[in-house]
């Protein structure tokens, strides 16, 4: 466990959540996994703040909740990309990208 | 943001699946957490606590999950009320005095509001009612006056401001040819009154301009109530004749449910149910310039503004007085907004009354903010542990304020029953008469009041009293006091509510102790008449035997003779008007040697045209000359009785006696007077009596066809009703009897609104006192009680308990004399909002102002007094072991 993380920044999260329901429909517990696993364990999703989030969106209309089977045979929530979530991934994604440029930009020249 | 209405209202509805749904969901990552745990190695109970502590709170994760579906406001609200109706049960003392109160203040408001509602702030009856005005043709004295049928003529073709202009007088046709003989109240209207109106008649049709003439008039519409009435609900009633007057009418039509006419000749006869065309021409003799007997309403076209109406008819007005110079006594029109003209007087009194029940909430009030800052001392320790556990601030003033308004829900609820029995009450004290109080009922406006009320009276009641609790919870922790370090501040606020309870009780009280002494003086004044023991009747003679006047007067000197020869009868007369009956009947008055040059300009007065009895009936005094007699018959020279009023006016310095007068135009007969009568008051008891003359009703060319035959009795008046109208009867069994009222009545009547006014104010005069004392009782009980501890020590240390007494008192009587004066303040600047409904006192009567004042600061000082004597009697080793 030396391996150091990164604790999200502010707003992020609905980011991650929804680059992460782009791909399929999945649940909770299966998205901070999958978060966890693309970043190689350097963001931590605070596995409790996930849900919040989650319902958050939900209301948003962002993403819609529908319960299926889990891939060990249990009742599990899962959540999809709705098309007004979609818009609002591409919006954040292009958001980042600037700003993540941006500080980049200024760390390297300054 | 459909899914957020959705998912909010899903939230709020199917709560419980939602909360099962969001378990299942964080226990499913949990549990799948620990299978990852545990298919790693992990020992099973160390896996599942892993998972467990990486979570987080479950509690606090579902909470913020909540909140994050938007429920968390309507879901704590119903938290609260929850939790409110726990601690209401819990004090079921403060509950009932509570509710009790609040059912008193909104109770009495809601009920005031119903009679406001149907009478002011409902709509009148007709289209676009804020076009309509009445139309007076101005007298010499600038007055409002009615008009006659050619100066009508020529408004309605001169004018351009009026969409429609309409006149109408009153009629009272008899309805015969089915059972007994009735006499109806009605209108006769110019054929476009309804369309002035803008209103249609619910079946059958409108009246025609052509059935708007002398020889085709005989077409009527029938009110939906007369309709129902008198006529079955007959729906082919539309082209059948009836007979009115010994006539036969075509009914045209029927007026719908709703309308109602509030236009009224005769403000003591009810509203009128039947409608016949006027049926003028200008070939008439009663359609002359100076034959004014007609009212005249009209419907400004749009656009038009009533000041330029007006100032179009003051000009048409001044062209024909100049045209015709000897007809008219004065140019000019006025005009009264019809809303103006129905409700006026009435709005006065009710916006009075409105403010004064107002005073009654605010008691209500003070009352239940007192309760609470009693309670909130034992409510401390709650709300501190509230606040230690995480309650925000905001939280719990919301939590004290739902408490309250629930309180004041329960409060409203109960109050709906003074509602509810308002219209029995004002049908009891008889102010069905007045316009639209018959109308007023217990509906959705009135419910929706009652709750507005409520929420208001809750939130104005108990925002000071959570306020405050609040901020003490925070700011003390969960320290055991012995007396709450609030005390002061509490002491200080509950006796600024005593004095606020006592000042606006002592407004009150003043405003019903004035009505009460202007009614008292009112009912003094004498009435120029005997009222004692006089019934009154209506007699009205239709049929072609009457339209000869030797048969007429044949009829009524039958009736009469028969009646004074009843045993038990004193005096009988007959009168074609009765004072204070609420008719006017002006000629005008042209004695001899005193005539103007524009005959116009002579006075009017009210005549009686009486049979020779009618003066001893009424017992109207003679105070010179002779009486009219039985010799004062057609063919003799003509006498009349003039009254004070006319001697003084028209002959201030001669005698009267046997001067000459001609009587309604100047072409006729002289009048010699013969005696002088004592003034009746014919208008109301408080307006100075008009100028009146008695004539003959066997001398007068036209004998009226309905009289009212008054008989004076040795015993109860109402006993000899019976057999008056057999007298009636056995003269001629067809001629309907009606008004049969005792003189008496006829006072009671005249002084009808006053009276309303009188009793309403007095009720809320009485809630408003008992609230009062039984706020500050409470008040001087608990701060009593708090100081137990206090006075014992006292005692102990050797204080009299007469001192004690004496310092218990003395800050009663500082707060009673507090309020007293702040009350006398107030009331000297709200009574003269009572204005013309006092009269023979003033507004700032110091005789009322002192009687009220002694009498509350005695009642405020008995309230504080009985819980000062119990603590007289502390025992000081009991008080010092309380608490």
């Amino acid at each position: 466990m030396a391996q150091e993380h990164i604790d999200l920044p502010q707003g992020t999260l609905d980011l991650l959540i929804l680059k992460t329901l782009a791909l399929e429909p999945q649940h909770g517990w299966a998205i901070s996994e999958r978060v966890q696993q693309i970043s190689q364990d350097v963001l931590r999703v605070q596995q409790g703040s996930l849900y919040p989030a989650l319902h958050r969106l939900e209301r948003r209309g962002w993403i819609k909740a529908r319960w299926g089977t889990s891939d060990n045979n249990r009742r599990a929530k899962y959540y999809e990309l709705t098309a007004s979530g979609r818009k609002q991934l591409e919006a954040e994604e292009s958001a980042w990208r600037k700003l993540a440029a941006a500080v980049a930009q200024v760390l390297e020249t300054a | 943001m459909l899914s957020d209405l959705l998912i909010r209202l899903r939230s709020l509805f199917r709560r419980d699946s939602v909360e099962a749904e969001m378990s299942d969901e964080l226990r499913f990552h949990v549990e799948r957490q620990a299978e990852k745990y545990a298919a790693s190695g992990l020992p099973h109970e160390e896996a599942a606590r892993r998972a467990r502590l990486e979570f987080g709170g479950l509690e606090r994760v579902k909470e913020e999950c909540r909140d994050a579906r938007g429920v968390s406001l309507i879901e704590s609200l119903l938290q609260d009320v929850r939790y409110a109706l726990r601690m209401l049960r819990k004090n079921p003392g403060f509950t009932v005095v509570s509710v009790l109160t609040l059912a008193l203040g909104i109770g009495a408001n809601t009920a005031m509001f119903s009679i406001v509602y149907a009478a002011l702030v409902r709509p009148l009856p007709y289209a676009q009612p804020e076009r309509l005005t009445m139309v007076w043709q101005k007298d010499e004295l600038g007055r409002p006056g009615i008009t006659s049928f050619a100066t009508y003529t020529d408004w309605k073709s001169r004018n351009r401001s009026f969409e429609e202009l309409a006149v109408f007088r009153s009629w009272q046709p008899v309805l015969s040819g089915r059972g007994d003989s009735q006499k109806l109240v009605g209108l006769r209207v110019s054929n476009n009154f309804f369309r002035t109106l803008g209103v249609r008649p619910e079946f059958g049709r409108d009246l025609r301009p052509e059935e708007d003439r002398p020889s085709t008039s005989q077409v009527v519409l029938l009110s939906h109530g007369l309709w129902e009435r008198e006529f079955g609900s007959d729906p082919a009633i539309a082209g059948k004749t009836i007979t009115l007057n010994a006539t036969s009418y075509v009914v045209a039509g029927v007026l719908p449910a709703d309308f109602e006419s509030l236009l009224r000749t005769n403000p003591a006869g009810g509203p009128p149910e039947i409608f016949g065309a006027l049926g003028y021409d200008a070939s008439l003799p009663w359609a002359c310039r100076t034959c004014q007997h007609l009212q005249a309403i009209g419907r400004v076209r749009s656009g038009v503004s009533f000041a330029q109406a007006e100032a179009e008819m003051d000009a048409i007005s001044a062209g024909l007085w100049r045209e015709h110079p000897t007809e008219y006594s004065a140019s000019g029109v006025i005009f009264t907004p019809l809303r103006e003209h129905l409700l006026g007087p009435l709005s006065r009194m009710l916006y009075v009354l409105l403010g004064a029940v107002s005073f009654v909430l605010l008691i209500a009030c003070a009352n239940l903010a007192n309760l609470l800052l009693a309670r909130a001392s034992h409510r401390e320790r709650e709300m501190a542990v509230r606040a230690t556990l995480g309650a925000g601030r905001l939280r719990m003033v919301r939590q004290l304020i739902v408490e309250n308004w629930l309180l004041a829900l329960a409060g409203a609820v109960a109050g709906l029953l003074p509602a509810w029995w308002t219209p029995r009450v004002l049908a009891a004290i008889g102010a069905g008469s007045l316009p639209r109080l018959a109308d007023v009922r217990l509906d959705w406006h009135v419910l929706l009041f009652a709750f507005l009320a409520a929420l208001l009276t809750g939130l104005v009641s108990g925002i000071v009293p959570a306020v405050r609790l609040s901020r003490l919870a925070l700011h003390d922790s969960l320290r055991d006091r012995v007396e709450g370090a609030s005390g002061a501040a509490h002491r200080r606020l509950r006796g600024l509510f005593v004095v606020s309870e006592i000042a606006l009780s002592l407004t009150l009280l003043v405003g019903a102790g004035l009505l009460l002494r202007s009614l008292s003086r009112l009912l003094e004044v004498a009435p120029g008449f005997d009222p004692r023991n006089v019934l009154t009747l209506m007699i009205s003679t239709t049929g072609p035997q009457y339209a000869e006047n030797v048969p007429l007067r044949h009829f009524y000197s039958d009736v009469l003779q028969r009646a004074a020869a009843l045993p038990g009868v004193e005096a009988a007369g007959i009168t074609s008007e009765m004072p204070l009956g609420g008719n006017m009947d002006q000629y005008s008055f042209h004695a001899e040697g005193k005539m103007n040059a524009n005959p116009n300009l002579d006075p009017s007065a009210e005549r009686y045209c009486v049979s020779p009895g009618y003066r001893r009936a009424m017992g109207i005094p003679l105070l010179r000359g002779r009486d009219l007699a039985s010799s004062d018959v057609n063919g003799a020279p003509l006498a009349l009785l003039i009254n004070e009023a006319t001697a003084r006016e028209i002959w201030p310095r001669e005698d009267p006696l046997g001067k000459r007068v001609k009587l309604a135009g100047t072409d006729k007969p002289w009048w010699t007077v013969v005696g002088i009568v004592r003034d009746v008051h014919h208008h109301s008891l408080d307006a100075a009596p008009n100028m009146q003359f008695y004539v003959p009703h066997e001398q007068w060319p036209y004998p009226d066809s309905d009289m009212i035959l008054a008989v004076r009795t040795t015993g109860a008046a109402a006993a000899m009703i019976p057999a008056i109208r057999q007298v009636v009867r056995s003269v001629d069994a067809k001629q309907p009897v009606s008004r049969i009222m005792t003189l008496e009545e006829y006072i009671g009547a005249s002084v009808g609104s006053r009276r309303l006014v009188l009793i309403l104010l007095n009720i809320f005069a009485g809630i408003a006192v008992s609230l009062a004392v039984v706020g500050i009782y409470g008040v001087a009980s608990y701060s009593v009680a708090q100081r137990t501890r206090e006075i014992g020590i006292r005692i102990a240390l050797g204080a009299q308990r007469r001192e004690i007494l004496g310092m218990l008192l003395g800050q009663g009587l500082a707060l009673a004399l507090a309020g007293v004066a702040f009350g006398i303040v107030a009331s000297f600047e709200l009574t003269r909002f009572l204005g013309s409904l006092l009269f023979g006192v003033t507004p700032t009567d110091p005789a009322t102002f002192a009687v009220v004042s002694l009498l509350l600061a005695a009642v405020a000082l008995a309230a504080f007094y009985l819980p000062a004597r119990r603590a007289m009697r502390v025992d000081p080793l009991e008080a010092l072991r309380y608490e």
